[in-house]
């Protein structure tokens, strides 16, 4: 900057009054006004490398929110969201706004008798919801307990032995409990996120604005924010989409769980479900009372994770038999009684 | 309304005028601004991946700095009460650079609290949809701005009425005045209440937060203004008395008596009791499963803390050598606990147990810099133009010749 | 000042670690055995029904001695070591209930319910196990998997298998196990086995 050094020479405090200034005085301002823009524009030289996705539309700027488009809106929404999706990926989705079924509540529970840790509920989750994978973003966390402690801080999340189930250790998945008191709902200043009829808390993500106060607010670590644009291949993609769910979505927006609602909510299980090899995972409408997960919640031992948070999650824990412990050693049956 | 034109425009042609010392400090200053914008412009581009937050710290030195300075912008009114409360005269003439600064750093929090969103694109979606009174953010939103406009409004008029040298009105400022006072205590209360209330994270939801928060407030604040008006005695010709400056020593000393109290009560309520909710104090204080990246930090900030309020209470700050030590002391003090002290250790271990460590790239610091940079360069302006005015150099009769209002009061006054 | 900005020298790479592939045995989601439930068995090659050899050949009354053919299958069931309990002596083709009566080589549950009885009323709740399809029925078909889709009905006990990985976030730092330091366990259980000193002998386990 030549500011500084020209100055010296000049009256201080220039009388405003005094006729026009001179044509050095012209120059030098000028000058020094041109070197000033020329880095200001320099300072804003990376915004040349912006992709164009990242730039929003007219139309993406005045969208509304989910909850006030009419019917036509949503349409021409899912339309926009198709021919993006088709031509980022050279996929054609299918994208549907599915809206909750009447009578419904979703309820989850987790045996953890059973739980092996084997986490291919993880994996599916991630080929099923279009998750990110560089960087990698997971809603499932299967968390390796040691024996004797429900405190999460004992657990571990990084296990890699050759096989599971380890010894001495329980295994407890977390993800999005879709809680009846959600503290991530209360906290959203712009209402992106909200809890639908059917229990599962749903995010827009159009209209979140990437503060992270529900990923500050969530006790069970639910949340993910997408930190940079999300790396998915078009062979990972899973054009079947719903709007409040799977849709891809862009950087600087949160996600989580939902439940797979664009799988539940026609009747599906989660992916999550799916997958579980050893039948540990349960999922249903807690409102017909024959149902599986009625039948759990009516008979077995069932309890959440920390309950004294109040958040009342809609996921529950329970444990029934030995279950995965079979491979450490019995204590040999003693000999007595009638024998 | 041409008066008020010339005012702006005068204001901003002072801004460039100055001896060498100081465009030295507004080019530096510059040039952090410049790097700060070019930096949040790479990280419009490339997503918050640039910065070094995760999902397991979600919030890091931007939410940081932008707490520690809601508490300086709190402070900064703080110097109101002795004036118009307790009638203190002293520090009457150095309000409005109280006032001034609470701008100034309004102005760095919002500015901090965009460069932490996601879309920031999306703001006006705040408007659109305003979850109030269920989101404490929004309830921060409305303190915030709040706030900065009252401000405003209370600076703008007293200066502008310098400007015309008329007597300012009562009735115009001194109840904005004190809704001010309310105001300030309650932004930073409001804050505190984001924190505060998630029931998720134990080393936030205490309700020892928010008197800490107004505590260390009232210890940097006016420690801030103490240093600020040293320089405006030595470099302006505006006259501070030394009356003010130990007045605010005073409200410093006490504050950071204060504080140091309150840290007192959360090391014995989170060690003594030892539940597991007091594992995120122990992370940051004694390192936590051998990741201990925040320990020196907080130890180094409580020795500056304990330092400076010692130097206080000793009546050998009363000179100005001491004062400053002490006082530099207890800004960087208060900086780093209320940052990386309160910010940052609630996420670790996140509420899984995990522990991920934050370290702020260059980007970040980048960005948090040049905010700085940029709020210390609004105040130095902002001190650059009420200065002159003040003192009654700069008014308009002066530049332009008595106005058309000036000349009826005149007459109406000869007519009398 | 804007040669600098352009010029870009501290440029950081942000550290997005690649993707790594997941294995497609991670998301297999088919049952892990895949039984006839026939009553066949194949030797040499070739393929026999149990009857063919069983009603040729009488068996002795008890199976406790070793066993000259099958000798592939290894008997692990617990306190169950007599193949006679589930067999039916009479009828190979079939299984034994509680009489002797047969049970069809098909319906295993029936049989592992004998024993297994609150096992068996939680699956037939589609509590116990997975349940292929959907949950509401009205919308689509469930299949609830037998339980030898699961269990080997020799060593019923479920093969442990290998995990797929485990998370690789972004700048998630070393997440190799750190040794619990000088901290106590805040594990209940396993105070008793820390030494005076405050160590935490947990993983030394005594052999």
């Amino acid at each position: 900057m030549n500011g500084p050094n020209d100055r010296q020479d000049e009256p201080q405090a220039a009388a405003p009054g005094s006729p026009g200034m001179t044509r050095r005085g012209f120059i030098r301002k000028s000058a020094v006004a041109a070197a000033g823009a020329a880095a200001v524009a320099a300072a804003l030289s990376p915004l040349r490398n912006i992709s164009p996705d990242h730039i929003p539309t007219l139309e993406q700027l005045l969208q509304k929110h989910y909850k006030e488009m009419t019917p036509e809106e949503m349409k021409a929404v899912l339309e926009r969201i198709s021919r993006e999706v088709e031509k980022r990926y050279a996929v054609r989705p299918q994208v549907a706004d599915i809206k909750p079924m009447t009578g419904v509540e979703f309820v989850y529970a987790l045996n953890i008798s059973r739980c092996i840790g084997c986490r291919r509920c993880v994996h599916a989750c991630v080929k099923e919801n279009n998750q990110s994978r560089s960087p990698e973003i997971q809603y499932i966390r299967v968390l390796k307990m040691e024996k004797g402690s429900i405190d999460v801080e004992t657990s571990d999340h990084h296990y890699d032995p050759p096989t599971v189930p380890e010894h001495e250790s329980y295994y407890m998945p977390v993800q999005c409990h879709q809680c009846a008191n959600p503290p991530c709902v209360k906290v959203c200043p712009v209402e992106a996120t909200w809890q639908e009829p059917d229990g599962i808390t749903v995010i827009d993500y159009d209209w979140c604005i990437g503060c992270r106060y529900c990923e500050a607010a969530c006790p069970y670590w639910a949340r993910r924010f997408n930190f940079a644009e999300p790396g998915l291949t078009a062979e990972e993609l899973n054009p079947n989409m719903a709007y409040l769910s799977n849709r891809p979505r862009a950087v600087g927006v949160m996600e989580k769980c939902t439940y797979c609602l664009h799988r539940t909510r026609v009747g599906r299980m989660p992916a999550c479900v799916e997958a579980c090899p050893t039948g540990s995972r349960k999922f249903g409408n807690v409102l017909d009372p024959k149902s599986e997960i009625a039948y759990i919640l009516r008979h077995k031992r069932v309890f959440v994770l920390k309950q004294e948070v109040g958040t009342l999650p809609r996921f529950f824990y329970y444990f029934d038999e030995r279950g995965s412990r079979y491979h450490e050693p019995l204590d040999p049956a003693v000999s007595g009684g009638d024998a | 309304m041409r008066r008020y034109f010339t005012f702006l425009w005068q204001c901003l042609r002072m801004s460039f005028v100055g001896d060498w010392r100081y465009y030295a400090w507004m080019s530096v200053l510059t040039v952090f601004a410049l790097l700060g914008l070019h930096a949040w412009c790479r990280q419009l581009v490339g997503g918050l991946a640039t910065t070094g937050m995760t999902d397991q710290v979600s919030w890091g030195v931007y939410i940081a700095n932008f707490t520690y300075l809601v508490g300086l912008a709190a402070a900064a009114a703080m110097l109101v009460i002795p004036v118009y409360i307790y009638r203190n005269m002293h520090l009457h003439d150095v309000v409005i650079f109280g006032e001034l600064l609470a701008v100034a750093v309004i102005i760095m929090c919002l500015l901090f609290v965009t460069v932490d969103l996601g879309r920031p694109d999306r703001s006006l979606h705040l408007i659109q949809r305003f979850n109030f009174p269920g989101s404490m953010l929004t309830w921060d939103v409305i303190a915030l701005n709040g706030y900065l406009l009252l401000n405003l409004h209370i600076c703008g008029y007293l200066i502008y009425c310098a400007y015309c040298e008329r007597k300012p009105s009562r009735a115009f400022y001194v109840p904005f005045v004190f809704i001010a006072i309310v105001w300030a205590v309650s932004i930073h209360t409001v804050t505190a209440f984001l924190y505060v209330g998630l029931g998720g994270r134990p080393f936030w939801n205490s309700a020892i937060i928010a008197p800490r928060f107004l505590a260390s407030a009232f210890a940097a604040g006016p420690a801030f203004i103490i240093l600020t008006l040293q320089i405006v005695r030595r470099y302006t010709s505006y006259r501070v008395g030394d009356e003010a400056l130990l007045t605010l020593r005073r409200i410093v000393q006490v504050a950071a008596l204060i504080n140091l109290f309150l840290l007192g009560c959360e090391l014995f309520t989170e060690f003594y009791s030892d539940s597991a909710h007091t594992a995120s104090s122990r992370y940051l204080y004694l390192g936590l499963h051998g990741r201990n990246a925040l320990v020196p930090w907080i130890w180094t900030a409580i020795a500056f803390n304990t330092v400076a309020t010692l130097l206080l209470v000793l009546p050998s700050s009363r000179g100005l050598k001491v004062l400053n030590v002490a006082c530099v002391l207890a800004i960087v003090g208060i900086w780093i606990e209320k940052g990386m002290g309160l910010i940052v250790p609630a996420f670790i271990p996140t509420p899984l147990g995990e522990i991920v460590e934050y370290v702020p790239t260059i980007n970040e610091v980048l960005v948090s810099l040049g905010i700085w940079a940029f709020g210390l360069l609004l105040y130095t302006v902002f001190v650059r133009m009420s200065v002159p005015v003040l003192s009654g150099e700069l008014t308009y009769r002066r530049l332009y010749g008595p106005s058309r209002q000036d000349n009826n009061r005149s007459q109406a006054e000869t007519a009398a | 000042m804007a040669g600098l900005l352009l010029a870009d020298p501290w440029q950081e790479a942000v550290p997005i670690p690649p993707k790594t592939d997941v294995p497609v045995w991670a998301t297999d989601t088919t049952p892990v055995r895949h039984p006839t439930l026939k009553p066949e068995t194949v030797i040499a090659g070739m393929t026999f029904r149990c009857s063919e050899c069983h009603d040729l050949f009488p068996s002795p009354p008890e199976t406790d001695r070793a066993l000259t053919q099958h000798r592939h299958i290894v008997l692990d069931h617990g306190i169950n070591a007599r193949c006679f309990n589930c067999h039916n002596r009479q009828d190979r083709n079939a299984f034994a209930d509680d009489r002797g009566d047969p049970i069809p080589f098909d319906q295993p549950p029936v049989l592992c319910a004998k024993c297994h009885g609150p096992v068996y009323r939680d699956w037939t709740h589609d509590v116990h196990g997975r349940t292929d399809g959907y949950w509401n029925d009205s919308l689509g078909s469930r299949r609830r998997l037998k339980c030898v889709e699961c269990h080997d009905p020799h060593a019923p006990a479920f093969q442990a298998m290998r995990p797929a990985r485990g998370p690789n976030t972004l700048r998630m730092g070393d997440q190799t196990h750190h040794p619990a330091g000088t901290e106590k366990t805040k594990n209940p259980l396993l105070i008793y086995r820390q030494t005076p000193s405050g160590r935490d002998v947990t993983h030394e386990r005594p052999e």
